[in-house]
């Protein structure tokens, strides 16, 4: 296991999944991934397919109709994978705490499927583009 | 003793162990330069062999609808053709072997992976697979003719010779209709490697990673490695048929080697300077641009050959 | 049509509204009951050059208020019919989706959160709740608890 981790370290392909956002972090997301960031320098790359992807960037909170599709995409990511919990309403639900359309936090919804689920938290509203990065390289580093 | 030989030239050299190895630096000179153009800094020199074992390490997931055989078996196919034709390409560069028929061979086995990518995608029970294997094959049957219309230039120029030793020692692109007949083949090699602006079957943003969107793992894996060959034994082709070959001694072996980055840059830059085509317009510029411009080019060939003059 | 034509063409409705009211200098209130508010909005899409905006509904205690916001661009106002349901059990209004296909979508949007039902809609489906909302259970009337 552990020369598996040792290299998707190093090579890291990312699929977004919106679950119900109000698209401020995705902009940021599409953001991070222009040439202006860099990002593939770090070897991180943005992939078409769940099944190519290491990571998912999730943005938004899960609302009842986002939930099955989540679970899909997150069964349809080859293991060893890491989901990055982007934005407030990713990590914990933000403002929409007692919504009537929220099934819940990503990592709620994703530990459910799956309890040895890799799961990183990017805060913020939207976390800025340096934010993203930081997290991303720490949650590699201590992987 | 001949066996040992054979494995030997398959396995390490000058086949599969050194075409990846080169294969997969290319494949960094590639996204170094086209990070470059782009004012950024890039991946560092290992990166895609970090994709590659990144990938060995990751489970395969095969659709449960999917055609099992053919998914698993369709990578390898690809992979073994694109072996055999650099392993092939680089013998005959360096032994000077030849038989009957060598270029016949040549051009079947560059056939092979696109065929496989189409079997591998067709197999994947998915509709975003389907559309993407009628693109590809939309582009095979376009832009196979034209490569074999420039290989037919070639072949006039030089007399009738059929063997790859004897066209090598040419160097038709100094004439008109070599010219156009190497414009169009190079236009040809972007497509069969499947870069922007004919990337038309892999085209990420807009069908979800069309053919290649079920595979996972090894498979993957296999035709990363598959494309990384490709970008080794297709340049050597050009580099073969129209720029006068790669030499083995000293000052010639230098000059391959210029020939062939110079072949793998003209593709970098037209990767990076152009957007991507629809299906029907890539049709269009193939049946009718590139079809029209070979015409003229074997017509002028067949002038030179006919009346002796060099430069046409 | 300037702005005392306008005021005019508004004077000739009084009899189907409850109350205009001038908030500022650019907005108009147009105040009804649900019965008229049909004719109101086909009198200031089809008769004046007034553009749909957007509808939106709110639950108040003792009526429900459906708001269609219209714009007339020429004069930069916004007036709005504000048409009051008092059936709180089975609020129901006349659908402006008849002769505005752009209200298509908000009236269903509308019917999905506070059960508000549309008369003669030409195709009212579920919008925007979960596919596996239970029927008749409205998230934005204020009985509603999660």
């Amino acid at each position: 296991m552990s020369w598996k981790l040792k290299f998707l370290k190093k090579s890291v392909w990312v699929f977004h999944v919106n679950t119900g956002a109000c698209n401020n972090c995705d902009i940021e997301v599409v953001d991070l991934l222009t040439p202006k960031f860099d990002v593939e320098r770090f070897g991180i790359k943005l992939v078409g397919s769940p099944r190519h992807a290491d990571a998912l960037l999730v943005t938004g909170v899960v609302t009842k109709q986002a939930l099955p599709r989540l679970i899909e995409v997150y069964r349809q990511t080859p293991k060893p994978c890491v989901v990055f919990a982007i934005g407030a309403c990713a990590c914990g639900t933000g403002i929409f705490q007692r919504g009537y359309h929220v099934a819940g936090p990503v990592d709620k919804v994703i530990k459910e499927e799956d309890p040895n689920a890799i799961i990183a938290y990017v805060p913020g509203c939207p976390p800025k583009p340096e934010a993203m990065i930081s997290g991303v390289v720490k949650a590699l580093s201590v992987l | 003793m001949e066996v040992m030989n054979n494995i030997f030239w398959i396995l390490i050299f000058p086949g599969f162990l050194f075409t990846v190895a080169v294969g997969l630096v290319v494949s960094w000179v590639v996204r170094k330069v086209t990070a470059l153009v782009q004012w950024r800094v890039g991946p560092p020199v290992l990166q895609p062999l970090y994709d590659i074992l990144k990938l060995t390490g990751k489970e395969i997931l095969i659709p449960q609808q999917a055609n099992r055989t053919v998914f698993i078996f369709a990578p390898i196919v690809g992979m073994a053709g694109v072996l055999l034709l650099s392993t092939m390409l680089w013998h005959i560069t360096i032994w000077q072997s030849q038989y009957v028929g060598d270029v016949i061979v040549a051009i079947y086995l560059m056939v092979l992976p696109s065929l496989a990518l189409i079997l591998g995608s067709s197999a994947s029970a998915s509709p975003h697979a389907a559309l993407g294997t009628s693109r590809e094959m939309k582009l095979v049957m376009s832009y196979e003719l034209p490569l074999v219309l420039a290989l037919i230039v070639v072949i006039i120029k030089s007399g009738g010779e059929l063997s790859l030793a004897a066209l090598a020692s040419q160097a038709p692109i100094a004439s008109i209709s070599g010219f156009l007949a190497f414009f169009v083949s190079l236009l040809c090699i972007q497509a069969k490697l499947g870069f922007v602006p004919f990337d038309i079957a892999e085209s990420e943003t807009e069908i979800a990673s069309g053919v290649l969107i079920e595979y996972s793992g090894v498979l993957l894996a296999i035709w990363k490695i598959m494309q990384a060959m490709m970008l080794v034994a297709l340049p050597l082709f050009l580099v073969m048929v129209f720029l006068g070959g790669f030499g083995t001694t000293g000052a010639s072996f230098a000059g391959g080697i210029g020939k062939y980055l110079l072949v793998v840059v003209l593709i970098i830059l037209i990767k990076n300077t152009n957007p991507r085509v629809r299906i029907d317009q890539a049709m269009k510029f193939f049946w009718v641009f590139c079809g029209l411009a070979l015409a003229i080019a074997v017509v002028l060939a067949m002038l030179g050959n006919t009346y002796d003059i060099s430069w046409l | 049509m300037d702005i005392h034509e306008l005021n005019a063409k508004l004077e000739s409705l009084k009899d189907k509204l409850i109350s205009i009211d001038k908030t500022t200098d650019k907005r108009i209130y147009l105040t009804c009951e649900s019965a008229n508010s049909f004719d109101l909005c086909r009198f200031l899409y089809e008769d004046t050059d007034c553009r749909f905006v957007i509808a939106t509904v709110i639950d108040s205690d003792n009526y429900f208020e459906i708001l269609y916001h219209f714009a007339y661009d020429q004069l930069g106002l916004v007036i709005t019919v504000k048409s009051l349901i008092r059936d709180k059990d089975k609020p129901s209004t006349e659908s402006i989706a008849t002769f505005l296909p752009a209200a298509e979508w908000i009236e269903r949007e509308m019917h999905d959160v506070a059960g508000i039902e549309f008369k003669n809609h030409p195709d009212m489906r579920r919008l925007i709740l979960a596919d596996d909302w239970p029927d008749g259970v409205y998230p934005l009337r204020k009985e509603f608890k999660k």
